[in-house]
C-alpha cells in the first residue's frame, strides 16, 4: 500500500491558520496501516487490512477551544475542518486554566521504535504467526474452541503548532493474544496469554499458545471460597491495573483539579519504603516510548514514587500550567480527533527482594490472583472487582482455581497494605516493570 | 455512489470471491462540553470510507480504506481478496454464510429538529443552563459537566445477493457528571439520555429529570456507606437489570459467540435455563439507542426472543453464525464504521415485563440489597460469569429501603443467576443509551428491564 502525504494537508492547514485573528493553534495529521488476523472457533478466521489516515486541528481564541477533524485530506476538507475548529473556537467560551501552548524544545531521537520487519510484514505472516499459537496450544492439549488474534501497524504522524513545534513521529507495534477455552461437561477452563512489543522479534507466539493453554487447563475445576479477609497476591498481569491506575490519578487536568483519589497524595507516604515507581518514555524500543508527548515536548524519566513517597503528577501543558510548573512531557494525544489528555508511558515498579514461591510458600491462607482488574472509581478510589482468574492458596500451597469472588476496598488501602514485592516480574512491550505483590488483609465476598 | 458499490461487487466475484459486500460508511458529528460554567471545547468530526469484505477460497478477507474512490475501493476489493488467499493454508472453519434474498430500500429516519440545523451558540445555551442547576444544586457540588452530541450516521450495504440498503439514522446524546466533596470523601453522580433522534431530545429535557438527578445523587451518596459483602437477595432496578440482562444472557446469546465456543449456552438451545418469569427479547425495532432497520449485511431487523418462559428458543445472528448454526438471519449484525467488519451484536435488549408492583417484590425479604443505576459491565461469556458495577444501592430490611449504600458491584454465573429470578415487575423501562465494546468495536445499544429480584447474588463490598 502506498503511503499518503501527510505532511502536506499540515502545512496547509497550518498556512491557512497563520493568516487568522487567532491565539494559537496545532494541527495533527496521521497515516497508519493495519494488518490483523482473528482466531474464532478451531482456528484462524478472518484477515484484515486497514489504512487509516485522518487531520485534526484545534484552535485557541480569547482561550475558548474548538476542535475539528476529518478523515479525509483533500484541500477543500483541511480547509472546512480549519474553518470548523476557528468558528468553533470563537463560540466557545474563555477556559482560565489555559495558559498556551508549548514552545519547541529538541531531543535527541529515541532509537527502536519503527521495526522494519513490521513495516514489511504480509498477511501470509499474520497468518503463519497466528496458526503457531494455536498449533503450539494444541500440543499441550487438544480440542480447545479459541478466540484471539495478531495484529501488527505501522503509524506515522505529524504535528505543527503556532508556537513553532514541527515533529515526526513514526513507530510500529505488534500485539497477539489467544484464549483456548476447555470444556468437561458443565466445567470450563479457560485463560489467555497475550504479547505486544515495538518490534516482531520480541513476540514468540509459541511461548504465547503454550501459555494459554497451560493457564486454561489449571483453571478447570473452580470452586467458590468464602467471604473474609485474605491476602492477595498479584501477579504481574494483574498488579500492572493497580499501578496503571495510580499513576493514571496522578495525570493531567483531573489530578491538578483534585478530581481524583490521587489528586491530594503528592508528598505522601503511600506505601513501602522499597516502594519505587518510574515513569519512562525514553526506553529505546518500547512500546510507550517516544522522542516527543502529544504536544511536542521531549519525554523524560519521571521518578513518580520514591521510597512510598508520592513524588509528583504527570502534566501534560494545560495541567502544568495550571500548577506553574513545566511539562513533565506526559501529553496524550488520541490521534487526529483533536483531543489531548495525559499519562503515563512505560511504568517501572522497582522488584523487591522476595521469589514469588517464597511469597506463595509463607501464605498460609490467600489468593492468587492471575487476572482482575483493580482499576477503582478514580474519583472516589473506591474498588469493587471480581477475580476473573485465581486460585486459592492453603498451606503455602495453590489449592484450586475460585470463581464468583470479589475483592472491595479502597485502592490506597492496597497501596497502604502492600507487604512484599517479588523480586521476579514481567515485562511488557521492552517497557512496562511490574512484580508480583502481597497484599494483606483484602476483603472478599464469596459464598 | 450505487454504481461505484455495485461495480466494485461485480469485480469481486469477477476477481473469485464467492461472496463479496461493500460498505459505504460516514459519520457526521459535534458535540459541546461545558465545564462548571464554561463551554470550553466546541467539537466536529467527519468519518467517512468503504469496507470490502469478501469469502475467497472458502475464507474471510476484509480490507478498509479512508478514500472514497473508485481506483482506492478497487485497491481494497484487491487488498481483501489477498487477505482471504493469504489465510488459506492456516484457516480453521471453513467461511460460509445463509444465503438471503436481496433487499432494496432507503431508510431515513425522520427527526422534528434536525441537529445540524440548531447553531453552536443554542447547544452551548442549553448546556450551559444544564450544567448551571447541577452546579448550584449544592456548596457540595464541586464540578459538574455536561457533554452534548450528535451523529448522523449513513450506512450503505452492497452485495453480491443483490442487496442494496441504503439507511440514515441520527442520534442525540447528552450527559450530565457532577462531583461532590465532603473533606476527602467524592462521590459522582451521573445521568444520560440519548435515542434516535434529533435535537427535540435535548429540548424535552428539563433539569430536574435530569442535571438536578445527577446533582442529588452525588451529593446524598457523601453520606452513603460500603455495602456488607456476602451472597444476597438483591432487587435491580430498570437500568441495572438492563444492564444485567445485556452482560449475563445478552452476550451470551450471539451467534458467533454460540459456534464459536464462547458462549455457556451454546447447547441449551430448547431447554429450560431461567425461572418461569424469564422472557427476554432483543428488539431492534424499538426506537431506543440501538435502533436500526437493516443491519450492516443489509438483512431487515426484526424483533429476537432469546428466552421464552424460561426456554432459550433464539440467538442473534449473522449471515454466518446463521449459516454455521442452522437458523435464519434476522438482523443483527452491526458494524463501527468501515474500518470493521459486521459481527453480531445486541440492539436494544430488555426482560419483557411481569406483573408485580416494586412493593410487591420487595415485601418479603428480609435482608437484601436494592440495587440503583448502572455504570458499567462485563462477562467472560464462555465461563458464564458477570459482573455489574452499579451507582448505589439500599439495605432492604423486613420489606423496606433503609440504608443508602456507595460503591456497590455484583457478580455472578449466568444460569443460576437467571434461575433466581423470583420476582418481575410490570414497571419495563429501556433508558441504558450507552456503546457496548466487543471485538476491538464500539457500537450503539440500549437495553433495560422492570424492576426484578435475583436471589444468591455475591455483593462486593469493604463491609
Amino acid at each position: 500500500m502506498a503511503e499518503v502525504d501527510i505532511i502536506t494537508p499540515v502545512e496547509k492547514a497550518s498556512r491557512l491558520l497563520s493568516r487568522l485573528d487567532i491565539d494559537f493553534y496545532d494541527v495533527f495529521a496521521s497515516f497508519s496501516r493495519n494488518i490483523s488476523v482473528t482466531i474464532l472457533g478451531r482456528g484462524v478466521r478472518e484477515a484484515y487490512s486497514r489504512v487509516d489516515v485522518g487531520i485534526g486541528v484545534r484552535v485557541f481564541k480569547n482561550k475558548g477551544m474548538g476542535v475539528a477533524f476529518s478523515q479525509s485530506l483533500d484541500d477543500s476538507d483541511v480547509e472546512t475542518t480549519v474553518n470548523r475548529a476557528v468558528s468553533f473556537a470563537s463560540i466557545a467560551q474563555p477556559d482560565p486554566y489555559f495558559k498556551g501552548l508549548p514552545a519547541p524544545s529538541r531531543a535527541p531521537e529515541i532509537p527502536g521504535l519503527c521495526d522494519s520487519e513490521i513495516v514489511h510484514l504480509t498477511l501470509e505472516d499474520a497468518s503463519r504467526i497466528s496458526r503457531e499459537m494455536i498449533d503450539a496450544s494444541e500440543e499441550i492439549r487438544r480440542g480447545a474452541m479459541y478466540f484471539g488474534g495478531f495484529s501488527a501497524v505501522y503509524g506515522k504522524g505529524h504535528l505543527v503548532t503556532s508556537t513553532g513545534v514541527d515533529v515526526g513521529v513514526e513507530k510500529t507495534s505488534i500485539s497477539a493474544y489467544l484464549q483456548p477455552v476447555y470444556r468437561e461437561g458443565d466445567d470450563v477452563g479457560s485463560s489467555y496469554e497475550f504479547d505486544y512489543s515495538v518490534s516482531l522479534r520480541d513476540i514468540d507466539p509459541r511461548w504465547i499458545g503454550r501459555k494459554a493453554a497451560e493457564k486454561a487447563i489449571e483453571q478447570l475445576g473452580s470452586k467458590r471460597v468464602e467471604s473474609g479477609s485474605l491476602p492477595l497476591i498479584l501477579l504481574p498481569e494483574s498488579s500492572s491495573s493497580l499501578f496503571s491506575s495510580l499513576l493514571v490519578a496522578l495525570s493531567g487536568e483531573a489530578a491538578v483539579k483534585g478530581r481524583t483519589f490521587a489528586s491530594n497524595i503528592l508528598g505522601r507516604q503511600i506505601g513501602p519504603e522499597n516502594l519505587e515507581i518510574v515513569d519512562d518514555g525514553t526506553i529505546p524500543g518500547a512500546i510507550a516510548s517516544s522522542t516527543y508527548d502529544g504536544e511536542g515536548v521531549p519525554k523524560r524519566p519521571l521518578k513518580v514514587v520514591e521510597k512510598g513517597k508520592v513524588l509528583s503528577f504527570l502534566h501534560n501543558s494545560y495541567s502544568a500550567g495550571i500548577m506553574n510548573v513545566e511539562s513533565t512531557g506526559h501529553a496524550i494525544r488520541g490521534g487526529y480527533s483533536g483531543q489531548v489528555g495525559a499519562g503515563p508511558s512505560n511504568i517501572r515498579v522497582k522488584p523487591g527482594d522476595e521469589a514469588l514461591d517464597e511469597i506463595i510458600s509463607e501464605t498460609r491462607r490467600g489468593i492468587l490472583v492471575a487476572s482482575a482488574s483493580f482499576s477503582p472509581n478514580m474519583v472516589s478510589g473506591e474498588f469493587s472487582t471480581t477475580i476473573d482468574e485465581g486460585f486459592l492458596i492453603e498451606g503455602g500451597e495453590k489449592k484450586h482455581p475460585v470463581k464468583n469472588l470479589m475483592a472491595g476496598g479502597h485502592i490506597l488501602d492496597l497501596f497502604r497494605n502492600i507487604e512484599t514485592i517479588s523480586k521476579e516480574g514481567r515485562t511488557f512491550g521492552r517497557g512496562h516493570f511490574f512484580p508480583a505483590v502481597k497484599i494483606r488483609d483484602v476483603k472478599l465476598s464469596g459464598k | 455512489m450505487r454504481d461505484l458499490l455495485e461495480l466494485v461487487v461485480e469485480s469481486g466475484l469477477k476477481k473469485g470471491a464467492s461472496f463479496c459486500e461493500v460498505r459505504y460508511f460516514e459519520e457526521r458529528g459535534s458535540s459541546v462540553s461545558v465545564e462548571n460554567g464554561v463551554a470550553k471545547i466546541l467539537s466536529s468530526g467527519i468519518l467517512r470510507g468503504i469496507g470490502v469484505r469478501v469469502i475467497a477460497n472458502k475464507c474471510w478477507g476484509f480490507a478498509s480504506t479512508n478514500v472514497v474512490t473508485r481506483e482506492s475501493a478497487e485497491r481494497a476489493l484487491i487488498d481483501a481478496i489477498g487477505c482471504a488467499r493469504a489465510i488459506t493454508s492456516h484457516a480453521g472453519e471453513e467461511a460460509k454464510i445463509v444465503e438471503v434474498d436481496p433487499s432494496v430500500d432507503f431508510i431515513k429516519h425522520d427527526v422534528k429538529i434536525n441537529p445540524e440545523d440548531v447553531g453552536p451558540e443554542e447547544k452551548v445555551k442549553k448546556a450551559l443552563e444544564l450544567e448551571r442547576a447541577a452546579r448550584e444544586f449544592s456548596d457540595r457540588v464541586k464540578d459538574a459537566f455536561v457533554v452534548y452530541r450528535d451523529v448522523l450516521t449513513r450506512v450503505i450495504v452492497c452485495n453480491s445477493f443483490g442487496t442494496f440498503v441504503e439507511e440514515i439514522t441520527p442520534r442525540t446524546h447528552i450527559s450530565c457528571r457532577v462531583i461532590a466533596r465532603e473533606g476527602d470523601n467524592m462521590q459522582e453522580g451521573y445521568e444520560r439520555v440519548g435515542c434516535v433522534a434529533g435535537y427535540e431530545l435535548i429540548e424535552g429535557i428539563s433539569v430536574e429529570n435530569f442535571s438536578l438527578r445527577a446533582a442529588k445523587r452525588a451529593v446524598s451518596l457523601l453520606s452513603a456507606k460500603p455495602p456488607p459483602r456476602g451472597t444476597y437477595t438483591v432487587v435491580v432496578d430498570p437500568r441495572v437489570g438492563g444492564l444485567f440482562i445485556h452482560e449475563a444472557i445478552g452476550h451470551n446469546s450471539e451467534g458467533d459467540h454460540v459456534f464459536s465456543g464462547g458462549s455457556i449456552i451454546s447447547d441449551k438451545l430448547g431447554q429450560k435455563i431461567a425461572s418461569d418469569l424469564v422472557t427476554i427479547i432483543d428488539d431492534p425495532t424499538i426506537v431506543g439507542y440501538g435502533h436500526f432497520i437493516y443491519d450492516h449485511e443489509g438483512v431487515r431487523a426484526r424483533p429476537h426472543i432469546i428466552i421464552r418462559d424460561g426456554v432459550l428458543v433464539g440467538f442473534l445472528h449473522s449471515l454466518e453464525s446463521a449459516a454455521k448454526l442452522g437458523s435464519k438471519p434476522e438482523g443483527s449484525a452491526r458494524a463501527q464504521s468501515h474500518h470493521y467488519p459486521p459481527i453480531v451484536r445486541m440492539s436494544n435488549t430488555y426482560l419483557a415485563p411481569g406483573d408485580m408492583t416494586l412493593e410487591e417484590i420487595l415485601e418479603d425479604i428480609n435482608a437484601g440489597i436494592y440495587l440503583s443505576g448502572s455504570q458499567y459491565g462485563y462477562v467472560e461469556s464462555e465461563k458464564g460469569q458477570f459482573t455489574c458495577k452499579v451507582e448505589e444501592a439500599w439495605l432492604i430490611e423486613r420489606g423496606e429501603l433503609t440504608e443508602h449504600l456507595r460503591d456497590v458491584a455484583i457478580s455472578g454465573l449466568t444460569l443460576e443467576a437467571l434461575k433466581n429470578i423470583s420476582a418481575v415487575g410490570k414497571d419495563l423501562r429501556i433508558e441504558m443509551p450507552g456503546m457496548c465494546g466487543k471485538a476491538g468495536q464500539s457500537m450503539f445499544v440500549d437495553a433495560g428491564a422492570p424492576h426484578f429480584r435475583i436471589d444468591g447474588i455475591v455483593v462486593g463490598g469493604r463491609r
